[in-house]
């Protein structure tokens, strides 16, 4: 097979093959190299689930609104495979008056970038979710809001890619990014060199060591994540919850288990053990963070916990779009943990900056030129 | 670790047969027929079949269907059973109940 | 957080042994189980173990069990049980399930002796329930004293499936067939032999098609398979089961270690998912280290070797040994897990076509197709040989590491020598009394004490037996072949049963001069 395509992209994530899909739908030749031997193996395997719309930075709003307006509700169809889609929804709760504040500041400026989100009290939080704790005594409620799968999805994204003609490789590990005359051109990995017209870096924490090879950094950090998984029990509730002083989030899945993610708070300074290996104080804090809200759910088996690397870019908000500076690079990185729900807009909005040169959704606030000093 | 691993290369098509529908994994009722597809549907990897199907995610944790689940995917994929890693072991080894997660000893 | 020199996961076998080892040299040692039990298989396994006397073989697995828990608790072991290790963190942090709470500790070495779960294998109606595991059979056996069912059908031809064929017997089940896709009985000839004398058919080549029942199993056809295990068409039988017992096999539960890092490999020979380690059972991980069936499936027996090498290994890892202290103790003990590893059934041994003995004798391809050695067959081994008087039939046929019966005779009638996997022979010139010791001595069961000139025209056979209820001396009954067919009429004419038998009694029968080397099992009638 030839390792050249009109488009070479570095990750094969849910924005790795969400954009690989987008592309080829467009009639684009497209390689995906991923570093790791799993498709989909950072963050897109190991996230909470969230379709969210609440709670994001302004910046990024009109992307996953427009995702959640346009592709989200089609997609099971659109790729034949259940992505598990729940537009029910999304509670973040507050048990003290601070929490109240802070939705409330959250709510404001997303209702003022049009979205629909309201704080609710105590009494409509329980309507919506009848199995919450008497501590919670209101939350912002989002109904546009929901989860998903990010598993099937985003091996619903590879399937669909693969059968377009997209060529995968896996456990092909990128090197080094080269430019000839001018133009960003090679991708080298420790085997081959491919070369495409446009670049892609969607390789979540390790895109900025592979963009420090045409010297671009991206100024991003790791911080581990966890998550946890109950046994299925009845079904309960289908909205995605999240609480105001983030102790956890999470759904109750269509299988009827409870995906739960959550912090101990030592995150950002977690040891770097090369692999994403729980930290032992993490599922046990996640815990104590559920019953606090559910104290129906302390007999609910866990069976098994995860970890994963956020790459959290210091402002927050994804990086995507070209770096002028390297003609032919386009980034797709910084997701800070929330990549998921907008995958499937920011992939289809570099499908047409690549194909098209133009996006529906305005992308200038995520671009790369804007880090700058604080003063 | 890390081996190259071409997703496009041909592996035949999906043909159906007899034993298809016979639950391999209990604990999630997943079918024969279901993980032939799934390789064939591009899921090379143990962990992506698992992720995919659910495959080894009940209570068990895949005690009882991992051999059986490798065993069928390395024949689709015509490759020894050696050859593919089983899926990632995640704490905890055996189902726990929240409340006694939450309750760490001092 | 509580720390301690060494953790161990798993209190079997080789874990016990590594704690005992390790608490001897000074380490504060627990020990982990998830059972609530200690001494993992161990107290499952009725039978006599094979070995050296100096391995514990003749001993029963139970008693070994108890023997490893007294040497534990003498040499200061800490044993929790009913503890779950949920977990293997960074740092070697051990995260445990006690109660109704989680404990945090950390080692400063770390031994995981996790041992192995059953392999399944798939069929049409392999959910049903009576479908199980042979080791889940000897679990409701012989922990629980529960019968797993009445007509059962054993898959399977390995050790496992021939010493759970055998104490389903005993537990009063019929065990229908016993049968295994290979060509050739897996396990030993002499366990196989055992079952089989009792009428237990063999079905080499054959494997189960179908589980059959709505809602449990109500019977199974089995079919013959050609060389690629494909169904041989128009061979198939059935039979009315309950129960159909599976023995394919065990992999090592390594999780644990997968999840803390250690380099794994997947190597078909130790049984699945290993540890990558060295002889002594360390990992990539420093202060990690295996023993047991977690690093690959063998017995019991090797799983106690391994255990005290991993337990000393851990022990000079901790200052509590000298270096040059650590190579002389491996030195004996690599010599015993070498004699374990020697004979026919020797890991470097597996999947070959062995067509003679060490002695250069063609091995019994009877055994290997039916699980007894033909009639026809059996003269040729040195252990069968005839005598004025009473004396030793022994039908040991394979080169099996264990020589307990060689030191069982106080008159020295039986000479295996040094070599621990030799066939056993009769000491020329010896003088048998009919004691008794090598018959109960013999793991295998596979001694027999003959008089072919008992009385005039009559014969007597002593067997082991170990079934109940006794029959009555005086009882009138059937003395069955090694095929498991009536070959005479038998009365019953001695029943012994003295401590030093330990559990095994010593049923003599008198038969027909004719059948003094045919009959080798006593039925009633």
């Amino acid at each position: 097979m030839s390792n050249c395509a009109e488009v070479v992209i570095i990750g094969g994530g849910i924005i790795g093959c969400a954009t690989a899909y987008y592309l080829a739908k467009k009639g684009t030749s497209v390689i995906v190299l991923e570093g790791s031997d799993h498709i989909g193996n950072g963050g897109s395997s190991r996230n909470g689930g969230g379709v969210r719309q609440s709670g994001r930075d302004p910046r990024e709003l009109p992307l996953v609104m427009y995702g959640i307006n346009h592709y989200w509700p089609t997609l099971s169809e659109e790729l034949e495979v259940d992505c598990e889609y729940h537009q029910d929804g999304n509670l973040r709760l507050g048990k003290t008056e601070k929490h109240l504040q802070i939705l409330q500041g959250l709510t404001d400026r997303a209702v003022a970038v049009g979205l629909d989100v309201r704080m609710i009290d105590s009494d409509e939080v329980r309507a919506i979710n009848p199995y919450l704790s008497e501590e919670v005594i209101g939350a912002s409620w989002c109904p546009t809001d929901g989860h998903a799968n990010p598993l099937t999805t985003t091996l619903g994204y590879y399937k669909m890619a693969r059968r377009l003609g997209v060529h995968f490789i896996t456990g092909e590990k990128v090197k080094e990014l080269r430019k000839i005359k001018g133009k960003l051109r090679q991708v080298i990995t420790e085997n081959n060199v491919y070369e495409g017209e446009t670049v892609v870096l969607a390789a979540g924490l390790d895109s900025r060591q592979i963009a420090a090879t045409v010297g671009i950094d991206i100024p991003m950090q790791a911080a581990m994540l966890e998550a946890l998984v109950t046994e299925a029990e009845p079904h309960m509730f289908d909205q995605m919850l999240g609480t105001a002083e983030a102790d956890f989030y999470g759904h109750q899945t269509k299988h009827g288990s409870f995906v739960f993610g959550g912090s101990s708070g030592l995150e950002g300074f977690t040891k770097d053990n090369g692999t994403p290996v729980t930290n032992s104080l993490t599922a046990p804090c996640i815990c104590r963070g559920i019953m606090k809200y559910f104290p129906i759910l302390s007999d609910a088996k866990i069976v098994r916990t995860w970890a994963g690397w956020m790459d959290k870019v210091v402002d927050g908000v994804p990086v995507l779009g070209n770096v002028e500076e390297v003609p032919g690079l386009v980034l797709a990185c910084g997701f800070t943990g929330h990549g998921f729900g907008i995958a499937p807009s920011a992939a289809s909005q570099l499908a047409e900056l690549i194909v098209d040169g133009t996006t529906h959704v305005d992308l200038t606030d995520l671009r790369y030129d804007r880090f700058k000093a604080k003063i | 670790m890390n081996q190259v691993n071409d997703r496009s290369r041909d592996i035949g098509a999906f043909v159906p047969a007899p034993d298809d529908d016979m639950i391999i994994c209990r604990c999630e009722e997943i079918t024969k027929g279901e993980i032939r597809k799934a390789v064939h549907d591009g899921m090379f990897t143990m962990t992506e079949i698992r992720r995919y199907l659910r495959t080894g995610m009940g209570l068990c944790q895949g005690q009882t269907c991992a051999k059986l689940v490798k065993g069928i995917v390395a024949r689709e994929l015509g490759i020894s059973p050696a050859e593919l890693e089983p899926a990632t072991s995640r704490v905890p080894m055996r189902p726990i109940e929240m409340h006694i997660f939450a309750n760490e000893a001092k | 957080m509580k720390r301690y020199d060494l953790i161990i996961v798993g209190a079997g076998p080789s874990g016990l042994s590594a704690a005992i080892e390790a608490a001897r040299r000074g380490l504060n040692v627990v020990v982990f189980d998830e059972n609530e039990k200690p001494g993992g298989q161990l107290f499952k396994q009725i039978h006599k173990f094979f070995g050296s006397k100096e391995h514990k073989a003749k001993i029963r697995g139970f008693v070994i069990g108890e023997q490893l828990l007294k040497e534990a608790d003498e040499a200061g072991v800490e044993v929790v049980l009913n503890a779950t290790v949920i977990g293997l963190y960074q740092d070697k942090e051990v995260v445990v399930r006690i109660g109704e709470a989680v404990h945090h500790y950390k080692g400063d070495a770390v031994i995981i002796a996790t041992g192995a779960s059953e392999n399944m294998v798939t069929f049409d109606g392999w959910t049903l329930p009576g479908v199980i595991g042979a080791g889940a059979a000897q679990t409701m056996m012989n922990l629980h004293g529960v019968k797993p069912g009445n007509k059962v059908l054993m898959l399977g031809s390995g050790n496992v499936g021939l010493v759970v064929s055998f104490q389903l017997l005993q537990c009063g089940c019929e065990v229908v067939a016993l049968v295994d896709a290979a060509p050739k009985v897996g396990g030993y000839g002499v366990h196989a032999a055992k079952v089989a004398r009792t009428g237990v058919p063999f079905y080499l080549s054959h494997t189960i098609v179908k589980a059959e029942g709505e809602e449990c199993v109500t019977g199974v056809t089995i079919a013959e398979v050609d060389s690629h295990f494909q169904f041989i068409p128009g061979t198939e039988k059935h039979f009315d089961v309950d129960t159909i017992c599976l023995a394919v096999g065990l992999s090592p539960m390594s999780q644990l270690l997968k999840m803390a890092g250690c380099e794994m490999e997947d190597n078909p020979k130790r049984g699945g998912q290993v540890p990558i380690c060295d002889e002594y059972g360390r990992t990539s991980l420093p202060g990690v280290f295996v023993a047991g069936d977690v690093s690959g499936i063998e017995e019991a027996s090797s799983a106690m070797i391994e255990g005290r090498m991993a337990g000393i290994v851990a022990a000079e890892y901790l200052g509590y040994m000298e270096k040059e202290e650590l190579d002389s103790n491996l030195v004996d003990l690599d010599k015993a897990l070498d004699g374990l590893r020697q004979g026919m059934f020797a890991p470097k041994n597996r999947g070959k076509d062995i067509e003679t003995t060490d002695e250069g004798i063609p091995v019994s391809k009877n055994l290997l197709k039916h699980g007894f050695v033909a009639d026809d067959e059996i003269e040729r081994f040195p252990g069968v040989t005839h005598a004025k008087g009473i004396h030793p039939v022994m039908e040991c046929t394979q080169n099996i590491p264990c020589n307990p019966c060689q030191d069982a005779c106080p008159k020295h009638c039986i000479r295996i020598g040094s070599n621990i996997t030799a066939l056993p022979a009769v000491e020329e010139g010896s003088e048998c009394v009919g004691c008794g010791m090598c018959v109960a001595s013999c793991s295998g069961q596979a001694i027999f004490l003959v008089d072919e000139t008992y009385e005039e025209g009559y014969a007597s056979i002593t067997i082991p037996y170990e079934f109940l209820p006794l029959p009555e001396v005086g009882a009138k009954g059937n003395a069955l072949g090694r095929d498991g067919k009536k070959v005479c009429d038998a009365e019953v004419i001695s029943v012994k049963s003295i401590p030093a038998f330990d559990k095994t009694n010593l049923l003599t029968m008198k038969v027909p001069t004719e059948y003094a080397m045919k009959a080798r099992f006593y039925k009633e009638a």
